[in-house]
């Protein structure tokens, strides 16, 4: 039996901002989360810092708060965040209403602008399309956000936060009508561990309705999936917006060594059946194409989805409904955090722990806008030089990972789980997509007797089975050539077993 | 523009490009072979599969789907072609072992057994059975070979580890054709007191003398000792590629290599030429037959657009399974991807199926319907039907 404070539910963003927000007001937590950390929309979203500007329009309230935490998130976050800038562009024929309705929006709410001419977008970003009418320049970033959750987790720890991850809550333990602890199953050994505390947060996002539906309550949830692709190419070092109310594929963010472009927003029904069809690609690659023409033909890696919780409204188009936040009390110690952004996640947390310090009488202020994510030092970020320097062991050689790095991971969190390295160091990230480093990386795994050589062959086919329904859709030109070798390498020379 | 004159241009370097390509030659005629670059062949495993779908090869080729192209040859030509082939790679020190009657195991570098037609003889030793007493050795820092992963599946396996002072596949091969490194690991080999029945390696034992490499240290251990193929970069692969290569240069036949080509001169039913590009200058290559072996996706002699698939080189009709939806399974594993069956359809003569000119032959994995993995059609298949093309060929010069 575990006991501890405020027990929650979900290592997202949002989870693991309030674990460190508690971490930093001294209150006891522990994070339970089914798979690892950032492993739902959190990691599956487009890793944009918005500067407010998407939201400024349609919704100012979610706009400002994006803007107040993107300037604390440059700030405390700094080797997270890769302060790119953005553009709005305006493309022949969107509307100039809605153009000066964002300027305006903008003024209003605070969001820094800047009105550029096309020939001066051109020169910021070479790969524009050269028919734009013109361009706004806004503060968005890019951000890390697997990065951004383990950070946020180290202060959790040092300060002795519990946390487990691959653990899935099967139970709300109750008495007398109050929620009082969980029950969680280890998805390795199927052990059920009970885990007491005096609050829950359900921060479970896709899943809210799965943890508030075991003692009966429900939110009014929203699920929206959103599509996004990636490409082998960092194709504009800026944020690409599309000045227009958001719709399908406007967005588009560099990220490291690639890009990644979307949305959809389509409603589903089970956060966990999210399959992606070649028709939203296709729409995703057009649009984008739109602002930058090179996205027709570069390789396209992988695709792929996440949910959104949003809030339920009367709404049709998900898209209209608030990107806000809400804390709803089920008046029987659980709390459901809904709704809100990846980069509103620091200010989620900080409401929610303002409600856990009043139910416990405490006071004591929030600190994690002024305090700079603990672990940050020893990050390198991304210097090709500092990462070249142990060339001889790079056991990933579209992301750079030295064998150094893999073995450091395995150490510090003993993971069993090939994705939790990939999660921590951008291995398989790449245009090959893993084909290459994660058989590498599971033979280093059991060299390092972290896990059974069968127990490697089995986790090489759930790879590569979850890794195919990512890339499935994108494949043509010469993304489906790689395929093809990749194919041959496992099925062919390597051999592995077909499913019959 | 430079132009050249030949009897028969064969566009791709593989192992289907090189049978016909040596086949032509052998019959006294002016050949040039052109390549964008290193082919496929170069990545694989140096294994000569044929139908791994039945124990015995001719057996799996007569259970093939009806569509698939083995159909179109006699198992005369394929006995034909594999004895060809068998021959050349004795000539050139790396023979093959193996028959067409029954096909055999190679144990691959995660411990499964790969079913294969042709080996190299540094091969031949390969395990059978998962209890075979086996000491594998591998080198420390090469990334790309776990022999915990081969262990888990040999009962009765373990493994040493020597420093070869690097660490790539291609180095540790290179320094396995120097006597003096040779004797060192052999004498470290020595003093490991091995006790198992077999010796293995993975694929590294020298660049172009593995088949003597490998004789050597079986000699001096007195036990046999055998290869494992490794991912990519592949030194089997390579050491075929090479062969193939050289014997039909020794043939008379010519490489343009590093030549892509980018265009075709066309008259009436016949191509009168293509122009290959060499360091930016287009060269018209003069020919009376022209042989299309430019491989499957990967080789490039297929491309895929969004929602089509094209042959690049002469635009010629491409079998398309389906809507991009039905090009992949769901399933990874079931080797059953509808894109498996796209490529050029041809008829008896290896002419593609309503191809305009009348002296184009294709052969190897671009035809529609091989089907190479899930059939385990490799270069036993290419070499068939690359040596089929070629008479083909032949016949319409002469």
């Amino acid at each position: 039996m575990i006991k501890t404070d405020v027990i929650i539910i979900g290592g997202g963003a949002t989870g693991c901002g309030i674990a460190r927000d508690l971490a930093l007001r001294g209150i006891p937590h522990c994070v339970i989360e089914k798979g690892d950390f950032a492993a739902g929309a959190t990691g599956a979203c487009h890793g944009l810092l918005h500067s407010g500007g998407r939201y400024a329009v349609s919704d100012p309230v979610a706009a400002k708060e994006c803007y107040d935490e993107n300037i604390i998130l440059r700030r405390i976050a700094e080797k997270c965040v890769e302060p790119t800038g953005g553009l709005f562009v305006r493309l022949p024929g969107d509307s100039k209403l809605f153009r000066e309705r964002f300027l305006r929006s903008c003024e209003e709410i605070g969001i820094p602008t800047e009105v550029i001419s096309s020939t001066k977008a051109l020169e910021l970003v070479p790969n524009l399309n050269p028919e734009i009418e013109e361009a706004i320049k806004v503060p968005d970033c890019s951000i890390d956000p697997f990065r951004l959750c383990m950070l946020n987790m180290r202060t959790s720890k040092l300060k002795d936060g519990l946390s487990f991850t691959r653990h899935k809550v099967t139970e709300i333990i109750q008495s007398r009508g109050r929620c009082i602890g969980v029950k969680a199953t280890d998805a390795a050994t199927g052990e059920i561990k009970q885990i007491y505390g005096n609050i829950i947060v359900n921060a479970s996002g896709a899943w809210t309705n799965l943890i508030a539906g075991l003692v009966g309550c429900t939110v009014p949830l929203t699920l929206s999936k959103g599509s996004l692709v990636i490409t082998n190419h960092r194709l504009t070092n800026m944020v690409i917006n599309r000045l227009r109310p958001s719709s399908d594929g406007d967005i588009i963010v560099p990220n490291e060594a690639v890009c990644l472009a979307g949305t959809t927003s389509l409603t589903v029904e089970d956060p966990d059946k999210i399959a992606i069809t070649p028709s939203e690609v296709d729409t995703i690659i057009s649009e984008a194409g739109r602002m930058i023409p090179h996205f027709n033909n570069t390789r396209v890696i992988r695709a792929f989805s996440g949910v959104r919780p949003l809030l339920k409204s009367q709404k049709l188009d998900s898209r209209e409904i608030s990107r806000g936040f809400q804390i709803i009390d089920h008046q029987n110690g659980m709390y459901s955090i809904v709704g809100g952004k990846l980069t509103t996640f620091r200010l989620m947390a900080e409401k929610m722990v303002d409600i856990i310090m009043s139910a416990f009488n405490l006071k004591r202020a929030c600190e994690t806008a002024e305090k700079p994510l603990d672990g940050q030092e020893e990050l390198s970020g991304y210097p090709l030089s500092k990462r070249l320097a142990d060339m001889k062991n790079i056991i990933c050689e579209c992301e750079l990972v030295t064998r150094k790095e893999v073995e450091r991971i395995i150490e510090q969190t003993g993971t069993r789980h090939v994705g939790d390295i990939q999660h921590r160091t951008r291995l398989g990230m790449g245009p090959c997509q893993g084909g290459f480093c994660t058989f590498r990386a599971l033979g280093i795994m059991h060299d390092m007797q972290i896990l059974t050589a069968e127990q490697s062959v089995q986790s090489l086919r759930e790879f590569l089975q979850r890794r195919f329904r990512g890339i499935r859709c994108a494949l043509w030109g010469d993304q489906l050539r790689e395929e093809q070798l990749v194919e041959y390498i496992y099925l062919g020379i390597l051999a592995m077993e077909r499913n019959k | 523009m430079s132009v050249i004159e030949y009897d028969v241009i064969v566009i791709g370097a593989g192992v289907a490009g090189l049978t016909a390509g040596t086949l032509l030659a052998g019959q006294g005629l002016n050949v040039a072979l052109v390549t964008a670059g290193e082919p496929t062949a170069c990545l694989s495993t140096g294994c000569v599969d044929v139908c791994s779908q039945n124990e015995n090869p001719l057996q799996g080729i007569a259970n093939l789907p009806d569509l698939h192209p083995f159909h179109l040859v006699s198992s005369e030509t394929i006995l034909q072609a594999l004895t060809d082939f068998q021959q050349v790679m004795t000539d050139m020190n790396i023979p093959y072992t193996g028959t067409l009657e029954k096909n055999r195991q190679v144990i691959s570098a995660i411990g499964t057994f790969k079913t294969t037609c042709l080996t190299p003889l540094t091969m031949e030793s390969s395990p059978q059975s998962i209890d075979e007493k086996i000491q594998i050795v591998t080198f420390t820092g090469l990334k790309d070979f776990y022999p915990s992963y081969i262990i888990s599946r040999l009962q009765n396996a373990s493994f040493s580890t020597y420093d070869a002072r690097v660490s790539t596949t291609m180095g540790i091969a290179a320094k396995f054709e120097d006597d003096a490194f040779l004797e060192a690991f052999i004498s470290w080999l020595e003093n490991l007191n091995i006790s198992a029945d077999k010796i293995a390696v993975p694929a590294v034992l020298g660049l172009e003398s593995a088949t003597a490499i490998m004789k050597r240290i079986a000699s001096r251990l007195k036990r046999p000792v055998f290869e494992i193929p490794t991912i990519p970069p592949s030194m089997p692969g390579r050491r075929l590629f090479n062969a193939l290569k050289d014997h039909f240069r020794s043939k008379g036949g010519v490489i343009y290599w590093g030549w892509p080509v980018v265009g075709v001169e066309k008259a009436g039913r016949l191509i009168e030429a293509v122009t290959a590009e060499s360091r930016g200058r287009p060269n018209s290559l003069n020919a009376r037959a022209f042989v299309l072996a430019t491989g499957s996706f990967v080789g490039g002699g297929l491309h895929a657009e969004r929602d089509t698939i094209v042959e690049p080189v002469f635009g010629l009709p491409v079998h398309v399974p389906s809507q991009r939806e039905g090009w992949f399974d769901q399933d990874y594993f079931s080797a059953n991807h509808g894109i498996g069956q796209a490529g050029i359809m041809v008829d008896t003569s290896f002419r593609a199926v309503g191809c305009p000119w009348d002296n184009i032959f294709v052969c190897g994995a671009i035809l529609a319907h091989t089907e190479a993995l899930k059939n385990g059609c490799g270069h036993g298949f290419a070499m068939t039907t690359g040596h089929a093309a070629a008479r083909s060929c032949l016949e319409y010069l002469q």
